[in-house]
This record gives C-alpha cells, structure tokens and sequence, in this order.
C-alpha cells in the first residue's frame, strides 16, 4: 500500500524576500524536484521583474523606454497591461511608476524625510500611470518623460506566487501553500483530512495576536502593512505606504488585508486597499470577482477594525469589527484579469 | 582558429553588444520582420523564446515538438495560436520561416540542425555543439554547404562582463593568465518533475539529461559555457584532457555522472580545471581566471578582478632592514587564502544587458544585416568538442588527444 504524503517546506530569498513553499509529497526525492521546479519559475521571474539586477527585462525597459519604444514579451507586457489596468481601477492608488516619490521621502534607504517642495514637484513629474504608453500592435513600452520608471515590487511577488502554483499544480501536487514574505500567499487545496489551509491574520505591531483566522483554499491573501517602519515628522507620523495621487504616505491605516482568486490581484490590489481606506476600497473590492477585505485603522496603541463581505469566511477576534454595506455591483465585477 | 582570429572576433564582440542594447536591430519595414521557428520548446526553449520576442519585429512562425504539454506551454508564451508540428520536417516544410531555434536533447542536434540548415533556414543551436566529434564536424560543414548563419547557444559569450574581462585579461591587466579553474556546483539531483503515471520512456524524454542515449551530462549541459570563455582566454581550443567522475550520490537510475572533474591542457601550456559537483553548492557556478599580477573571477551576474602582491619590495622597506637589521626566528610564509574586497567590473550603462538577450538580440542582427554570428559554428565547434573529448576522457579512463580527432573545416 502506498505511505501518504508528507508535508515538506523550503524557503528561499527572492524578489527582496523570503519565500516559502509547503507541499505535500510522497518523499523527501520527490518533494526536492518539485521545489526545485517551483523555486526556479520564481527566480526566472526576478530574473525578469526585478530592478534591482541591470540584466532584468525591467532594468532593460527602465534604461531604454524614455528614449525609443522598447519592445517585450508577452508575458511582461501583459503584467504591465494588468498593471496599468489595476492603476485604472484603483483610481491611480496602485501605481507601478510610484518609484521617484519613494526616493525623495528616502524610503529606498529604509529611512524617512521630509522631501523639499522642489524635490517633491520633480518626483510628481515622473509618476502616473499615465505616462507610460503601451502599444499592444508592436508590443512596444514607451515612458513619456525622462525619469520615468516602472517598480513592479507591489505586483511582482503575487505574480510569481501564481506562476509557482501553476507550476507545482501541472506536477501533480495536490495540496501546497506559497508564501512571499508572508505579505501574499495562495492556499492551494487542503492538507490531507482537512478543508483548507489556516491562515492568521496578526495584530499590527503584535504578530502573536490574532485579529482573525482565515481559512484559505484555492484563493490567495495578501497583507498590506505599514507598521514596521515608520518615521516621525513634526509631531506626524508617516508609514513607508506612499499615496501616489498626492505624493504623502497613507496616514491612519496600519493593515488591509484582501482575500481574492489570485495572488496577482491580491498583492496589487491590497496595495490599494492600504491607500484609499475602506469608503472607497470597498467600492474597488466590489468590482473583483470573490474578494473580501480587512482593515485595521487608526494608531498601534488604538486600533479599529473594518471588513467588507470578510464574515463570509472568517470571524474576526475583536467582535467590534466595523462593517461596511457596499454592495456588490452586480453586473460589474470583473474576473480579476 | 588560430589565436588571432579568436582575438579577432573577441574584440569585434563588443560592437555587436552596443548594437543590440540600443535597439539597432529593430525591422527597417513590416517585411523585415523575422519569422522564427522553434524545435523542442522545452525549459531552455520556453527562455529562447521569452527572450527573442524582446526583440524588435521577431514573431514565431511554428512550433515542433513530440511531448504534447509542450505546444501549451509555448502558445502562453507567444499569446497567440502559433501553429504546431510533431514532426520537424513538417515545420521545414513550412514557407515563412527565416530561422529555426534548436533545443531539444544533446543528441538530436545534428539531424535538427543539418536539416533545418539544408532547407535554407538559419540555426540558433542549443550548446552544446552535438554529442560526439562526428557530428559536430557535420554540422559545421553543413553550415559551409549551405553559406546560413549559425549561432550556438553559449550566451554567456555575450555577457558583457564577460566581455569587459576579456578586453582587460587581453590587455594584460592581470598578466599572463596560466590557469582558469571553473565550477558549477549546485546541490540538487538536477531532475525535472514528471506528471503522475508517467511511463518511463516519457520520463526519460522529460529527463533527458540525465540518459547517455540523449546527453553529454555535466560537462556538456554546464561545463559548455566555462570551456568556451576558457578558449577565449587562452585564444583556442584545448590540446588533451584527463577527466573522472562518476554517479556516486544520486544513485536514481541516471546514466549521467552526478560529478565530473576534466583537466584541459592548452597549446601554450595554460590549464582549464572543471568541476561540476551536485551536492554543495558553496561555490556555485565561477570562472576564476589565474594570471601572474592578478585573478578575475566571473559569475552569472558579474566579475571581480584582484590582484597580486606587487614585486618586487619597495625602496623603503630594503632601507630599513639596512639601518636596523633583520631578526632571525622560524621559517614562515601565509599562504592563507586572500579574503579582501576586489575590484568590479563595471559595465556601461549602454552595454548593459542580460547574456540571453544580448545573444538573441546579436542574432536577430546578424540575420537582418547577413553578418556571421560572434558565437558561429567555429566557436561551437571549439567548445563542442571539448566537451564530447571530455566525456570521452571520462567514460575510458584515459588521456585524449585533440589532433587525434580533429580536422581541417
């Protein structure tokens, strides 16, 4: 009689993270080859999204795009038509171009400041989805100003979760989670003998709290946070989540959390959740097939929760919880691509 | 080759990269558009095409495979319903074609490559060259029958760290290089999953290089890239190799060696060491370059230059030991490793770019300005061949001599 599967794990630094992979498997050679498969589709796609690494097909675009219309793939074309599209829907509060605005508050160097008006007028000039061209004839980006570029770090890790439970899926796996830096994971089936996978949402500033308790099977969550780093200004408190439309980092929220079909869709569109609050993320979610949302707003010390459709599947610790009444707009969801 | 031409073509390199990255490539007009094939869309596939539809006015043609998943897989990469073929001489029959890319298993080179050359196409050949002497000689005259282009699918040759390190080994900046030591240790049985229920034909065909029928096993799948910046370095091909190796941990069934280690020896007395291990992976994949004023040491993503203890000592050191003497006591000399900072190799913004779009890039070039490739079939062949003499060393357990399998092409 053939022995169960047993449960494996591997974490590998990637995309500026930690990932990590639970699988089930027959044995330890097994399990081996099907990280191996998963881990390389990962690192394929840094290989390919990545502008930290000048040999990147996005380090290519960024160098070239606001001299000539630079030609790509497919697959990186249709993630920047996802992008821009996503841009679209969340009113501009996703944005892949947000890169010159985090440089002039300092946050690339994991610090904080208080940009001059000069500085901050120059870093607007660069952002907006607005200013990159796609043209889908010649599969051709173009940015429309000199200092334009692309910073897919709030898209690209959900992307590459789909991509390795694709590829874990068509080799026969049959219950996994995906991890990214626990900021965007995707719950493929169930272990064995159970229904989903758990999944626990923390308190913000406190990851041995719970705020409450997932269960996840075939849909993918992300988290967007911002109380690791923080900086103080002139008695204001500012978070390292940048609000692209105004060019000043969210203030008042700490987590938003987004439950979806995808994880390209959920790391995008949590992103967004985090920067327009719950009045109108609520009305972004309500146009994406599945989705429901948690918020946590407020100060560390206190905190206030928001959900929307969240009680379809999960209870919220607190009990207290906010909830928002947007409806659905039937006839207007969208398959989240 | 002799060592000028190798020089030669080496130095012409660097104006094909400029090209490439700046966009020169891109089609004059709708008619210039470049209606590639492929045979054997597999993982290395898939990549090849990822990257050739990077550039300007390139669009897929047709798409040869025998593994069913393959034509999936391949038509998500073009987006849209590029037509298959099971068989290669259905899609040679084809009329649009201008090039075929060939990566399909070691051994399967030549018969892909001779007929896609005869039917008038352009070859992007997987490395390495073929599987044995023979047949990597057939493909070379088959390129010279038929007047194609042929480039080899040995991208790091157009790396441009590579390049840059080339230019300054060649310009003497670490002196005269005597040895190059490379490795390409991972620690991972190098199998590729297999779909539940698979027969063991299937699994052989998804594992191909792991199968002596199909591979040249490390020493062709990843020594390839080492030994061609090797002859580089040295401005040619080896003249004899001695090699081991054997399947020592993975013990799976493979035919391949889990390990290998062949020692090249070159015509002007330098050494290329190779070691291909899987089961630690602390070196990873390295090309350390020995010279007599200094070391370069290349990787997949860059190249740090360090370099010697000068000679001899200075003025002012010798006037001490004049003024206040020398104190006696037991011999002793470090020989401890040097763990200092180097110096790296920085590469310009317009020639940056990755080893794979470089190459296709460069290639497209060549088809639309009817230019030979940098990494031709000569270039393939110098590689090739060192690897199917090194397997060779290898399986016999014994001394191989270049001359005595060689030929005038």
């Amino acid at each position: 009689m053939k022995s169960p599967d047993e449960l494996f794990v591997q974490s590998r630094n990637a995309m500026g993270t930690v990932f990590t992979i639970y699988l089930y498997a027959h044995d330890g050679e097994l399990a081996g080859v099907l990280f191996e498969s998963a881990f390389e589709e990962i690192e394929r796609l840094e290989e390919a999204l990545s502008n930290y690494r000048a040999t990147s097909e996005l380090s290519r675009i960024n160098r070239l795009a606001a001299e000539q219309a630079v030609t790509t793939d497919p697959e990186v074309f249709a993630l920047l038509q996802t992008s821009l599209a996503y841009s679209r829907r969340s009113a501009g509060a996703f944005d892949v171009t947000v890169g010159p605005l985090m440089q002039a508050w300092g946050f690339f160097r994991g610090e904080g400041r208080y940009p001059t008006d000069a500085e901050l007028e120059r870093a607007r000039e660069s952002v907006g989805s607005e200013k990159i061209y796609l043209d889908r004839a010649t599969r051709t980006v173009r940015f429309a100003a000199p200092g334009v570029e692309l910073d897919l770090g709030a898209i690209g890790k959900g992307y590459a979760v789909d991509r390795a439970v694709k590829v874990l899926r068509e080799a026969g796996v049959k219950a996994a989670l995906v991890d990214a830096g626990s900021s965007t994971l995707y719950a493929m089936n169930a272990p064995p003998g159970k229904s989903a996978w758990t999944v626990h949402v923390p308190r913000p500033g406190d990851r041995s709290q719970t705020v409450s308790t997932v269960a996840l099977r075939n849909e993918s969550l992300s988290t967007s946070g911002s109380y690791e780093q923080f900086f103080q200004l002139d008695g204001r408190r500012y978070c390292h989540v940048m609000d692209p439309r105004d060019g000043v980092p969210v203030q008042g929220v700490l987590q938003a959390t987004l439950i979806a079909p995808d994880g390209t869709t959920t790391d995008a569109f949590s992103n967004a959740m985090f920067v327009m609050g719950p009045e109108a993320g609520s009305k972004l979610l309500a146009t994406v097939s599945g989705a429901r949302g948690l918020w946590i707003l407020g100060e560390p010390e206190s905190q206030r929760l928001v959900q929307w459709q969240w009680q379809d599947c999960a209870g919220v610790g607190d009990g207290d919880a906010q909830t928002l009444v947007t409806k659905r707009e039937k006839g207007k969801e969208q398959i989240a691509r | 080759m002799n060592r000028r031409e190798f020089i030669g073509r080496a130095a012409a390199a660097g104006g094909a990269l400029l090209l490439a990255e700046n966009g020169e490539s891109r089609p004059k007009a709708p008619s210039d558009q470049i209606n590639l094939g492929i045979i054997g869309p597999g993982s290395r596939g898939q990549q090849l095409m990822r990257t050739f539809l990077r550039v300007p006015g390139v669009r897929f043609a047709g798409l040869c495979d025998v593994y069913e998943p393959r034509f999936a897989a391949a038509r998500e990469i073009t987006k849209e319903n590029t037509p298959i073929y099971h068989d290669y001489r259905e899609l040679l029959a084809a009329r649009d074609l201008d090039a075929v890319i060939v990566s399909t298993p070691l051994s399967l080179h030549s018969q892909h490559e001779i007929a896609v050359l005869e039917s008038g196409r352009h070859v992007y050949g997987e490395k390495s060259l073929a599987l044995t002497v023979e047949e990597c000689y057939s493909i070379v005259d088959a390129v010279k029958r038929t007047g194609k282009h042929f480039q080899v699918g040995l991208q790091y040759h157009y790396a441009p760290w590579y390049r840059e390190t080339l230019r300054r080994i060649q310009v003497g900046k670490i002196g005269r290089v005597t040895q190059v030591y490379a490795y390409w240790h991972r620690n991972n049985s190098w199998r590729r999953p297999v779909p539940n229920g698979s027969d063991k034909k299937l699994e052989r065909l998804i594992n191909w290089r792991l199968y002596k029928e199909y591979s040249g096993g490390l020493v062709a799948e990843l020594g390839s890239h080492h030994i061609n910046f090797a002859n580089e370095v040295f401005g040619s091909m080896p003249e004899m190799v001695v090699g081991s190796g054997g399947i020592d941990f993975w013990k799976d069934g493979r035919e391949t060696q889990d390990n290998v280690q062949v020692t090249y020896r070159y015509p002007s007395g330098q050494t290329l060491v190779f070691s291909a291990i899987t089961t630690n992976q602390l070196d990873g994949a390295q090309v350390r370059v020995y010279g007599t004023d200094g070391s370069a040491v290349l990787t997949e993503s860059d190249a740090i230059f360090y370099y010697e203890p000068k000679r001899p000592q200075s003025a002012v050191a010798q006037q001490t030991i004049v003024e206040h003497g020398i104190v006696t006591g037991a011999s002793y000399r470090s020989e401890m490793p040097y763990r200092g900072p180097g110096e790296s190799v920085s590469v310009p913004k317009d020639k940056q770019g990755s080893p794979d779009y470089v190459a296709c890039a460069s290639f497209i070039d060549s088809i639309r300005r009817n230019q030979r490739p940098e990494a031709d079939e000569q270039v393939a062949l110098a590689a090739g061949m060192a690897v199917a003499l090194g397997n060779q060393a290898i399986d016999q357990g014994k001394r191989i001599v270049f001359s005595e399998h060689s030929r005038q092409t």
